[in-house]
């Protein structure tokens, strides 16, 4: 793959992306590739979200929340902790690479660790020879 | 330059499949192939499934025998897991067969086949059906789409789903039949037994008994036998030994985990299917037309060959007329469609000797199994003959390997040469035109592939 | 009626096994009734229409109202005969299970063309054949909305028989056929309290319940531990009353498809087992809960990696 990966993050709103913010704001690098979607709380991405990004095109997906125990929803990103492992199993079922998806917490004030998580993943996306599916080669218009 | 014809879809059978008929300049039969073609996948995808799963995945290989796919892995991993089903587990398991084979026979018979006797071989294709018999015989064709349906919601109201059925499990059945079930099952399996005899006088009047010469000349060639039967030499549908008789009648008896010791499966290159022969001839296999080798037919006729008797007494009537008549083996390809009325007879007489059988509503239907490494062959005579199937499971008791032998594998090499046969004969007397095309088509049904 | 003046039906077979077919035929008097109103025009089942000359282009198939396709598309010559039957049919059904969604044939996505291949045809069997020069065969099974246009879906592994009969009449009376949009479920009887066991087991014993008594008052076979896919399944199996698994004590596996079309079961199933504390990891074979709906690229071989 001569691209970036392309990375999807779901971050949710009241720490991670305002991490997001802060590596902005403090220029820190991370790949350019990387397409940060706001939502409010990591619980509510849905599996079938993760999913329909691979299928449509995204090399990875990561989903961003606050530390466990500090969610704004009390218990959302347990709800996410017990999905991402159901994701985590059902890929590799899916005929998907199980590196194609990470669940990873950073506060607000812990951009370096954000800008860490994309750069790393990015990394592996990039060992991984092909797109995630064929209609992702397809939407990528490359061979897979 | 030689020219092929082809026959494409052959109709009123079961799934895709096409004839190819090759003259040679003289236009002459050089060659005729039957070709069925499908990539299905069943022996690859069964692998990693947990083994009691299969049942209920491989009855998708057919969805008119949908039954006996799942009788056939239900006991084959019975045998991996090492599991005894006791025995109403066992007599349910035959009473929903024997009630599938009904069903099947009126379908293969009335709808599929009976147009061609009935309206006749040539004319409109349009009214050789089911529907143009219901116009002709309005009352005749009404009882036969009301006796199927009677027969599929017998299975239905008893077993649950019918097409692609669930009641049979590894160790057994999963529900006891009930009193109130006991009775509503005698009463429609009288019924049907009502029709099958009415239906077996009404074919031998307006079917068989115009049987020309002609007729039973069609596709006829000489080859061997394989069913099963039980130590009595009884016909049987549900278990027993394998008997293989070769062309001339002499006879040899294996079980069914035996099965790769006597038969055995090739690709020929020109085709798409699997074919079996009889690798226990120690003759190797060929179609030549004038010489086959190793090829055997199994089905309704090769049933009534194989087996010395039948025992319910109608069947066994019917039996012995036939036997008077066309001698053991019989070998007319069209006596097949005879065969399956007596085993029609015999299908539901049998219906009514396991309900009668006290044990069938036993609550105990079902031991539990332990998924373990194994392997188990199960064994079950489909409508359209002997199915083996047989898998291997790993310490998970998930399938590693498997190999299904189905009814139509086994008649793949006799069909190509009643093909043949009957192309040679009928095209040599002229004119290549609808009616001699479905003419080599019938040859094609008579096995109800 | 006259013969001509009737609406015409055409039925097709794909990447099939005929039970769909079967149930059609099932329906008994209904079926009788619907013939005197149809006029059916190509059915390989039934009747001898034929493709016409293979040399020619494709397939010659009759026009109709009315097409029933049942069977997912695995083939090149199945392509060519479904795109025919979308030519020469006004509405197209797809119908059954394996037409809506893959189907159990679809199970085969799993693998590619050529491990399937040299599964069932292993080389110390003579040779491979040469008619399988792998070109006749397309990358997987599809649902055939893949590749043309459905008109209505009729899902089931079969379908009901009195759904198939209501469906053709709803459509011969100009009307949208109403199929139901709850899950197995919502049609079944039996005794749900909410708590239930923790782990799900393989059904290697029967469930519980007393077999003299109906099957209401049976507990719900998920709650007694065994995997049922009722929750994640579209209903109407079991016509409105208790679906035909349940009937047989045996749990469902999915034959008719997701809930919603789009749906994938295997992640609504890990889900709802997930929202309802009950350990996923204990199910042993997670594919098989797409085993009929592995079309639309839900199945597929492991990825490679580099
Ligand atoms: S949906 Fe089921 S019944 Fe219909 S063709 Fe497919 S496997 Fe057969
Ligand atoms: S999970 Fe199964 S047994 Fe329970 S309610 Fe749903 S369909 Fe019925
Ligand atoms: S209960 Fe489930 S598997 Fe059984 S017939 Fe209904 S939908 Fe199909
Ligand atoms: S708000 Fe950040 S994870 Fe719930």
């Amino acid at each position: 793959m001569n691209r970036e990966p392309v990375i999807l993050a779901f971050c949710c709103n009241w720490c991670s992306y305002a991490a997001a913010d802060l590596a902005g704001i403090s220029r820190l690098q991370y790949p350019g590739s990387i397409r940060i979607i706001r939502v409010m709380c990591s619980g509510m991405v849905h599996p079938e979200m993760v999913l329909h990004a691979l299928n449509k095109g995204a090399d990875g997906v990561i989903v961003v929340g606050c530390h466990l125990g500090e969610c704004h929803y009390i218990k959302g990103n347990e709800m996410a902790l017990a999905r991402a492992e159901i994701i985590a199993d059902t890929l590799e079922d899916l005929g998907i690479a199980a590196e194609r998806f990470q669940l990873t917490w950073v506060s607000s004030s812990e951009p370096e660790r954000l800008a860490e998580a994309f750069r790393a993943m990015s990394a592996r996306l990039c060992a991984l020879r092909a797109p995630a599916t064929a209609e992702a080669a397809d939407a990528a218009g490359e061979e897979a | 330059m030689t020219q092929v014809i082809s026959i494409q879809p052959v109709t009123r059978i079961e799934g895709h499949a096409r004839i190819d008929i090759h003259l040679d300049d003289a236009g002459r039969v050089a060659d005729a192939r039957l070709h069925i073609a499908a990539l299905r996948g069943f022996e690859q995808f069964v692998v990693g499934r947990p083994a009691e799963e299969i049942p209920r995945i491989v009855s998708r290989i057919c969805g008119i025998c949908p039954w006996m796919h799942h009788l056939a892995a239900a006991k084959a991993i019975d045998n991996c897991f090492a599991a005894t089903p006791p025995p109403a587990g066992h007599l349910l398991r035959e009473l929903c067969q024997v009630l599938a084979h009904v069903h099947d026979k009126i379908l293969h018979f009335f709808f599929l086949a009976a147009p061609d006797f009935l309206l006749g071989a040539a004319g409109d294709y349009a009214a050789r059906t089911i529907m143009g018999l219901a116009r002709r015989e309005p009352e005749l064709a009404a009882e036969v789409v009301r006796m199927r349906q009677l027969g599929q919601t017998m299975l239905e109201r008893f077993a649950g789903k019918a097409i692609h059925p669930v009641a049979a499990v590894v160790g057994g059945f999963a529900k006891p039949m009930s009193e109130a079930e006991l009775r509503d099952l005698q009463a429609g399996g009288q019924a049907l037994l009502d029709f099958a005899c009415r239906a077996l006088d009404y074919a031998r009047e307006k079917v068989f008994a115009r049987f020309e010469d002609d007729d039973l000349a069609l596709g006829t060639i000489a080859t061997g036998f394989l069913g099963t039967v039980d130590g009595q030499g009884n016909l049987r549908f549900y278990d027993g030994v394998l008997r293989l008789m070769r062309p001339d009648g002499a006879t040899s008896e294996f079980a069914a985990a035996d099965y790769a010791r006597h038969l055995a499966e090739r690709v020929e290159p020109w085709s798409t299917a699997k074919m079996v022969y009889a690798r226990a001839w120690n003759e190797g296999f060929s179609l030549d037309p004038e010489a086959p080798r190793g090829v055997y037919r199994v089905n309704t006729l090769a049933r009534l060959n194989v087996c010395d008797r039948i025992a319910t007494p109608r069947a066994q009537a019917e039996l012995e007329a036939f036997r008077a008549r066309f001698g053991r083996p019989a070998q007319g390809t069209l006596l097949a469609h005879w065969a399956r009325l007596i085993e029609l007879v015999y299908a539901c007489e049998r219906v009514l000797e396991l309900l009668a059988d006290a044990r069938i509503i036993d609550p105990v239907v079902r031991t539990p199994a332990e998924p373990r490494a194994g392997r188990g062959v199960g064994h079950v005579e489909a409508p359209r003959g002997t199915l083996i199937h047989d898998y291997t499971t790993d310490d998970d008791g998930c399938i590693t390997r498997a190999n299904l032998i189905v009814g139509t594998t086994h008649n793949i090499a006799p069909m190509n040469l009643s093909v043949r046969r009957a192309a040679a004969g009928l095209v040599a007397e002229g004119e290549i035109d609808a009616e001699l095309l479905n003419r080599i088509e019938m040859a094609v049904r008579a096995y109800d592939p | 009626m006259s013969d001509q003046a009737r609406p015409r039906l055409s039925c097709e077979w794909l990447h099939a096994c005929a039970g769909c077919e079967m149930a059609l035929l099932n329906c008994g008097d209904r079926l009788l009734g619907l013939l005197d109103r149809v006029s059916i025009v190509h059915f390989p089942l039934l009747m001898d229409h034929k493709y016409g000359d293979r040399a020619g282009a494709g397939f010659d198939l009759p026009r109709a109202e009315i097409g029933l396709v049942s069977g997912g598309v695995a083939s090149r010559e199945q392509l060519a005969l479904l795109r025919t039957m979308r030519e020469s049919c006004k509405t197209l059904v797809a119908f059954g299970t394996c037409a809506t969604h893959g189907g159990i044939p679809a199970l085969r996505n799993q693998w590619t063309v050529d491990q399937t291949l040299r599964t069932v045809f292993p080389e110390d069997e003579g040779e491979c054949s040469s008619a399988f020069d792998g070109s006749s065969f397309l990358d997987r099974v599809y649902g055939i909305d893949e590749q043309v246009a459905v008109d209505l879906f009729l899902p089931g592994c079969p379908p009901r028989p009195e759904t198939i009969v209501g469906v053709i009449e709803a459509l011969l009376a100009g009307e949208q056929p109403q199929l139901t949009e709850k899950s197995v479920c919502e049609h079944c009887p039996t005794i749900r309290t909410g708590k239930g066991q923790r782990t799900v087991r393989r059904f290697l014993a029967n469930a519980e319940y007393d077999p003299g008594e109906p099957i209401g008052s049976m507990r719900c076979l998920l709650e007694q531990g065994l995997l049922c896919m009722g929750p994640v399944t579209v209903g109407g199996c079991g016509g409105g009353e208790t679906p035909l698994c349940i009937r047989a004590r045996v749990p469902c596996r999915g034959c008719y498809g997701p809930v919603r079309r789009n749906g994938n079961q295997l992640l609504d199933m890990l889900n709802a087992l997930a929202s309802n504390g009950i350990d996923h990891r204990a199910i042993v074979d997670r594919r098989s809960l797409l085993r009929f709906s592995g079309a639309h690229g839900l199945l597929k071989p492991p990825e490679k990696r580099r």
